[in-house]
């Protein structure tokens, strides 16, 4: 330890020393989160489960940047981080967060190697957000933004790999206006030597700007296992290939109007697996086309479109959820004098106790069919065709965002029977700035979200669906004193109906269903108090409550109400 | 350009119409699964009597309201023999309810009643159906036959018992693997394991089997009744191949193969050995033999079944009967 400690002095030291021949920079953030959780359980129910949960800890992210020379970068971030209750060094740990070189090569070609950041489009490599928030209050958002933080997951839905990443852009002078072109290989895994070969991530977009009107990219990716990095020969390959192009023109002095589309394909192969229930090979399709209209003096944007993803088309980096459901939260685990795991709530994945991906995963998650049945997989949830508008509205007095979404989708292919199931999802939402109308410096702000979801299928008693869950995000923050902020934020999911839950094997095919009887409440109420010291440094302290009530007195009922308090510093 | 745009939407559009597959679904029916059962078409047993060489197998016909897993349980009303069928389906038919008249393990059927019922353990409701059928033909069996003990003793045979041990042919106990009669040791003998043997020749030359040892299953019931169990009483095999065709076995320079089978409990035994497995022993190491060292069955002139049982246990008793060469697969009784 005091090995390690030397060498972030060492380059502290030498950083400052050369500091001042502009040849590095140095920032990060550092932190400090205390949380109490209480559990509130009837006591007949569980007798076992200690009530209490405490822990924190504070952290340090030191984040060096090196110049060697103009064109190039070395990032180094360090992570110090003291669990709250290990004194003298236990509970201590120092690691390396970003290790990344990057620069310009010949003025031409960009490259990052190490710790990158990576995103094509929604059907290709896309890290899609989790459920549970729709225009969400800032008194939770907060405190998502340091999971989010924590596990890269970046406001442009990259995900964080290592590996190697070049792009460079070709500009022309007659047809078309530019080339783009951008290719990546990282590492995804490593081999054990034994039974678990290597693996390899790769892709990249070839994009093409005729001008302004018009562009189009192709994009791949591919996962591929590295043949003799384990005695066996089994290999696991996917690739995802497909085409995105953009057309706009103006159809009025203020009105914009255009088609946007992408379409492609998937292909999955599991070669020389011993595993009879192993596909050697599937693949399917996909096509999401839409018509846009936007009217930017008016902060309007109307997109309507339709989209048929195939049951088989398999993108595991657009299809990765965040959440893995099949874990159990990292507080409370386990409860009942039967000591049954605690299912992931939102209050779990607020508090950053929820198993969360940090890697690409080829299998389809595990996912709560009373938070999204819909869209489990993001934009590339297989299975699901129909038509969606989204209407935006920005920068006006007062709302200063207005958004609805609404979908309707079907199955392509049926689970377990010839009838397929059917969704309608609305989602809405806005910010309102009381202010705005009052004529107040300070900010009064009401977040509102609602997002409705119903799934639905005919056809005999016994394969019957109808379930509908209604969530709303509601929140409100005051700057009552300047830089002083009272939040308060509201969270509830009512959710009814009965779902059958896909149990997929490890190739995602489906071999059998769960029958989920899905009704319950579920309730998350927060407030908080927040001072900021400038824009970037923040100090505040939350008090949560959350529950769940089940129709179905079989069921457990329990709620946990947290206090937490968060010392947020960057710089 | 324009013209561009409108070929590339021309192309989403012409990929826009995924063909309805009205057949396929993903993952199991659910029909299957949580669906009501019912029986759709009358459940009927093709026979009440059946000469299986005559008339072919005995099967149910019927449909169901789902696929579900059903289990037909047939058992001899004298003999005691049992066969089992069972299935995941929503039609009975001869394809996956056949019964050939043979049974899943010694003892086999004879010419009795066999009681057959049909059940469908997932469905609590589901009535069980009950049919008896009467068997005037037993099923012929496939493969060289070499006894059942029910012609007596052969001509070129060799019999040894210890002095106190009775060893013979019985018939008409009801006791035998198949048949009417069976091959008996009973006794004690304190100083020896040696309890007795058969030693089974044909009347002349070899027993007529194929060449080939690879695809060849010698197959014989066993049954232990005193003195049983892994420890304590086993079958000796001895295998002699006249390896030079003169109409004699010399164990001094021809081949004997062994092998030992030790008792599991008191009720009937299938041994089934892939004549080409004797040339290796437990372990997989090459065995040692007097001749050539190649198990070839068209040069087998004797096999002695020899009864050995632990002498610290006192009397000892077991059962042989049906010996029978089968190819490609072991023995089904």
């Amino acid at each position: 330890m005091a090995k390690y400690l030397s060498i972030v002095i060492l380059v502290l030291i030498s950083a400052v020393s050369v500091g001042q021949q502009r040849k590095f920079q140095i920032n990060g953030s550092a932190r400090g989160y205390y949380f109490d959780n209480d559990l509130d359980i009837d006591d007949q129910l569980d007798s076992i489960t200690t009530r209490k949960a405490n822990y924190g800890h504070t952290l340090m992210d030191l984040a060096v940047s090196v110049f060697p020379e103009k064109n190039t970068e070395i990032i180094g971030t360090f992570r110090i981080r003291n669990e709250l209750g290990g004194f003298w060094g236990a509970g201590t740990s120092f690691l390396v967060r970003q290790l990344t070189l990057r620069g310009v090569a010949g003025g031409v070609v960009r490259y990052e190697l190490g710790d990158i950041d990576l995103k094509l489009t929604p059907y290709t490599l896309h890290n899609f957000e989790e459920e549970g928030m729709v225009n969400e209050a800032d008194v939770f958002a907060l405190r998502r933004d340091i999971v989010h933080y924590d596990m890269f997951y970046n406001a442009g839905n990259t995900w964080r790999m290592q590996g190697a990443n070049v792009g460079f852009g070709l500009n022309f002078s007659r047809l078309i206006d530019q080339i783009n072109v951008k290719a990546f290989i990282t590492r995804q895994r490593m081999t054990d030597g034994l039974a678990v070969p290597e693996r390899l991530y790769g892709g990249g977009t070839l994009q093409l700007v005729q001008s302004e009107q018009f562009n189009l990219s192709v994009n791949s990716v591919n996962i591929f296992d590295l043949k003799e990095t384990i005695p066996d020969s089994i290999q696991f390959k996917n690739s995802v290939h497909s085409m995105h192009l953009a057309y706009a023109k103006h159809l009025a002095p203020e009105w914009k109007g255009g088609v946007e589309g992408e379409a492609g394909f998937s292909e999955t192969r599991y070669i020389n697996y011993s595993d009879t229930r192993a596909p050697e090979q599937m693949g399917d399709w996909f096509y999401d086309v839409g018509l846009n209209l936007q009217s930017q003096p008016n902060g309007i944007r109307i997109k309507l479109g339709y989209k048929d993803i195939g049951a088989d088309f398999l993108s595991p980096g657009a299809q990765t959820k965040r959440i893995n459901y099949e874990k159990y939260p990292g507080v409370f685990q386990q409860i009942t004098n039967d000591a049954i795991g605690r299912p992931m709530s939102y209050s779990d994945v607020i508090s950053g106790a929820a198993e969360t991906s940090v890697r690409i995963s080829e299998e389809l998650l595990v996912y709560n069919p009373a938070y999204d049945n819909a869209t489990p997989y993001g934009a590339a949830t297989p299975n699901r065709r129909g038509t969606y508008l989204n209407v935006v509205r920005e920068d006006t007095v007062g709302f200063r965002e207005i958004f609805v979404e609404a979908a309707y989708l079907t199955q392509s292919r049926g689970t377990g029977t010839l009838q397929k199931k059917k969704f309608i999802v609305f989602k809405a939402g806005a910010d309102v700035y009381f202010n705005d109308w009052m004529g107040w410096k300070n900010d009064l702000k009401m977040d509102l979200g609602v997002r409705f979801e119903n799934t639905s299928r005919s056809g005999e008693a016994y394969e019957t669906i109808t379930l509908n869950s209604t969530m709303v995000d509601a929140g409100l923050t005051w700057e009552f004193v300047s830089n002083f902020d009272v939040m308060l934020g509201a969270k509830m999911l009512m959710a009814d109906g009965n779902a059958f839950v896909d149990l997929r094997n490890r190739y995602n095919t489906i071999e059998n269903f769960a029958i989920a009887d899905v009704s319950f409440t579920e309730n998350l109420y927060a407030a908080g108090l927040r001072y900021r010291f400038n824009e970037r440094n923040a100090v505040s302290a939350h008090y949560q409550m959350f529950n769940i009530v089940h129709a179905d007195a079989q069921l457990v009922d329990y709620g946990i109400t947290q206090f937490s308090f968060l010392l947020s510093l960057k710089f | 350009m324009r013209t561009f745009g409108i070929y590339i939407m021309l192309a989403l559009l012409a990929v826009s119409c995924r063909k309805e597959d009205e057949t396929a679904i993903d993952g199991p029916d659910l029909n299957d699964l949580f669906g009501p059962f019912s029986i759709v078409e009358e459940i009927k047993i093709s026979h009440q009597t059946v000469n299986f060489p005559v008339d072919g197998n005995v099967f149910y016909s019927g449909e169901l309201s789902k696929n579900t897993t059903w289990e037909i349980s047939i058992t001899g009303a004298s003999t005691g023999a049992q066969r089992t069928i069972t299935g995941f389906d929503r039609i009975l038919s001869i394809e996956n309810t056949a019964w050939n008249g043979g049974a899943t393990n010694f003892p086999g059927f004879g010419l009795e009643d066999a009681y057959i019922e049909l059940v469908f353990p997932d469905e609590p409701e589901a009535p069980i159906i009950r049919d008896t059928v009467t068997i005037a033909g037993t099923k012929i069996d496939d493969g060289y036959f070499i006894t059942g003990f029910e012609e007596g003793l052969g001509s070129n045979w060799t019999v040894f018992n210890q002095t106190t041990v009775a060893g013979s042919i019985q018939c008409g106990s009801g006791e035998a693997a198949k048949g009417n009669c069976l091959y008996s040791f009973a006794g004690a003998v304190p100083w020896d394991w040696a309890i007795g043997s058969v030693m089974i020749r044909p009347d002349e030359g070899t027993f007529g089997l194929p060449a080939s040892a690879s695809n060849l299953f010698f197959n014989m019931g066993f049954k232990a009744i005193e003195n049983y169990g892994p420890t304590n009483s086993f079958i000796l095999f001895w295998f002699d191949e006249d390896d030079n065709g003169d109409g004699v076995f010399d164990e001094n320079t021809e081949d004997r193969f062994t092998y030992e089978y030790w008792s599991t409990g008191n009720q009937w035994d299938l041994i089934s050995i892939l004549y080409s497995s004797l040339k290796t022993d437990a372990e997989g190491n090459p065995v040692e033999t007097a001749g050539n060292g190649l198990p070839e069955p068209a040069k087998l002139v004797s096999i002695n079944v020899f009864f050995l049982a632990n002498p610290d246990n006192g009397f000892s008793e077991a059962q042989v009967d049906h010996l029978i060469f089968t190819t490609n697969s072991p023995y089904t009784p």
